[in-house]
């Protein structure tokens, strides 16, 4: 399934060795940067340098990269024109011909700028999620002094997703070899019993895990080996490159605040 | 209806979050006492999360920085309460934008408000509500399931509409409105669908749970069981 190759780059990338608080503080960061910029030119920006770090540094497939760029970038695009027609007021720029509908300037800025912010936004997000293994930012979250109730939950359903996941394969190669999907009625009745077996079996699995784990002296927290990193881990060089880049950012954000393609 | 990363501007992902964090601090208390009260609650709930997930997960594009699919927070909703599925609801939409880059860490605070607390406060009034007018419990959890997923829709579409109120409120929040409508209605009926199967069963296969937790009658566990 794509989740499970998605973890499989979490865990094997040419950043997994690089501090965990460094690579989360990085993402956030940038993300907040490419949030309050007024102007295309920063979160366009952070894209590539998002992009060049996920395939060159953490060596991710450039194939793989595209594949998942390529869902937010049409729904950003989608945006983009949706808002360029629909969510403008003053000048018309392009007149459509149809429907009397027309480009704006405003639209088309607003629009655009948006789009900017969903790719750099999103390219953050994907640094986030290719970089960094779930089990490595549980132990991040907990030094947040989230409660522990809801780390264990979150781990639990963690796992639980692939759970499902694993019992809706099973279940749907079982009901194939028996023709299940041969016609659609078949299918459609076939669909309907795996959707509501899933529930209940998954759930049943999960309890089972649970009782083991309880016999196991299981107390609500999973005990790793590795220990939390220090903030000062990170360590002055690469502290005060983060802080550069940042820096540079804003000033870009400042600099380019009025720019505008129309 | 994840609202994607960098679609808001800074300002709304700052008022929802302000919005969203005391329901979640007050549903943490309750999800607390629960489980120390009955342990064995537990699996039920992350199982209900990952319900959440993977419903949330299938999503459609519709044409408005968002998207559409099942929420499957009505189901938890009527089991546990509104606040206890709005810790659920953040835990879920926490793990999707980071594992899947689906939706967003800025605009976390949006999507709990409208999937994590509207679904299941309207889910859980839904049940209630029929529940008192002595319908039966699978026609409440019904309505539940697909209102909770039409209202998120329409949550959603207030707060897409309020951050570009473009050229004016109303108009914006019809343009929004007008698209969610398309994809979401057949989606909240079959959202209701598949929820009445699962609860079904689980009131057949483990009625004690439900009526621990309130869920249902003890009545309504007598007559099941004589049926089984």
């Amino acid at each position: 399934m794509f989740e499970n190759t998605l973890d499989n780059y979490a865990h094997n990338n040419g950043l997994k060795d690089t501090n965990t608080l460094f690579k989360v503080l990085f993402a956030i960061s940038t993300m907040l940067v490419s949030l309050i910029s007024t102007s295309p030119v920063v979160p366009l920006t952070i894209t590539l340098v998002m992009s060049f770090l996920i395939i060159f540094q953490a060596k991710i497939p450039w194939k793989f990269y595209l594949k998942f760029l390529f869902i937010p970038f049409i729904f950003a695009f989608i945006t983009f024109i949706f808002m360029a027609i629909f969510f403008g007021v003053g000048a018309h720029v392009l007149e459509l011909g149809i429907f009397n509908l027309a480009v704006t300037a405003d639209g088309f800025n607003r629009g655009f700028l948006v789009f900017a912010r969903i790719m750099g936004g999103f390219t953050c997000l994907a640094f986030l999620a290719l970089t960094i293994p779930m089990t490595e930012l549980f132990s991040e979250l907990e030094r947040l002094k989230i409660p522990q109730i809801v780390l264990e939950i979150a781990m639990l359903m963690y796992r639980y997703i692939f759970v499902f996941l694993d019992e809706a394969m099973n279940m749907y190669h079982a009901q194939e070899t028996r023709m299940g999907y041969i016609s659609l009625k078949k299918s459609f009745k076939s669909m309907g019993m795996l959707g509501s077996n899933l529930f209940i079996r998954t759930w049943f699995k999960g309890e089972k895990s649970y009782l083991a784990m309880q016999s196991r002296c299981y107390d609500g927290s999973i005990k790793t080996l590795k220990e939390p990193e220090e903030l000062r881990s990170i360590g002055a060089h690469n502290f005060s490159l983060l802080i550069t880049f940042e820096a540079l950012l804003l000033v870009g954000v400042y600099l380019t605040g009025s720019f505008r393609i129309f | 209806m994840h609202i994607m990363e960098g679609f808001l501007p800074w300002q709304w992902c700052l008022f929802w979050y302000i919005v969203a964090l005391p329901v979640v601090a007050y549903g943490v208390i309750q999800m607390k006492k629960i489980t120390d009260k009955n342990p064995e609650s537990k699996p039920l709930l992350a199982v209900s999360g990952a319900f959440i997930f993977i419903l949330s997960s299938l999503k459609l594009p519709s044409v408005t920085g968002s998207c559409s699919h099942p929420t499957g927070t009505g189901l938890g909703g009527v089991l546990f309460g509104p606040a206890i599925t709005s810790v659920l609801g953040a835990i879920v939409l926490l793990f999707q934008a980071i594992l899947l880059a689906h939706g967003g860490l800025t605009t976390l605070g949006a999507n709990i408000f409208s999937m994590g607390i509207v679904g299941p406060v309207v889910a859980w009034l839904v049940y209630k509500g029929i529940q008192k007018a002595g319908g039966h419990p699978l026609l409440g959890i019904f309505f539940a399931a697909a209102l909770a997923d039409l209202m998120t829709y329409v949550t959603t579409a207030i707060q897409l509409s309020l951050a570009f109120p473009v050229p004016s409120f109303a108009a914006a929040f019809n343009n929004f409105m007008y698209i969610f409508a398309i994809t979401q209605i057949p989606l909240a009926i079959a959202e209701g669908l598949l929820t009445v199967v699962i609860f079904d069963y689980i009131m057949k296969l483990k009625p004690d749970i439900l009526e621990n937790l309130k869920v249902i009658a003890p009545k309504v566990k007598e007559k099941i069981q004589a049926v089984v």
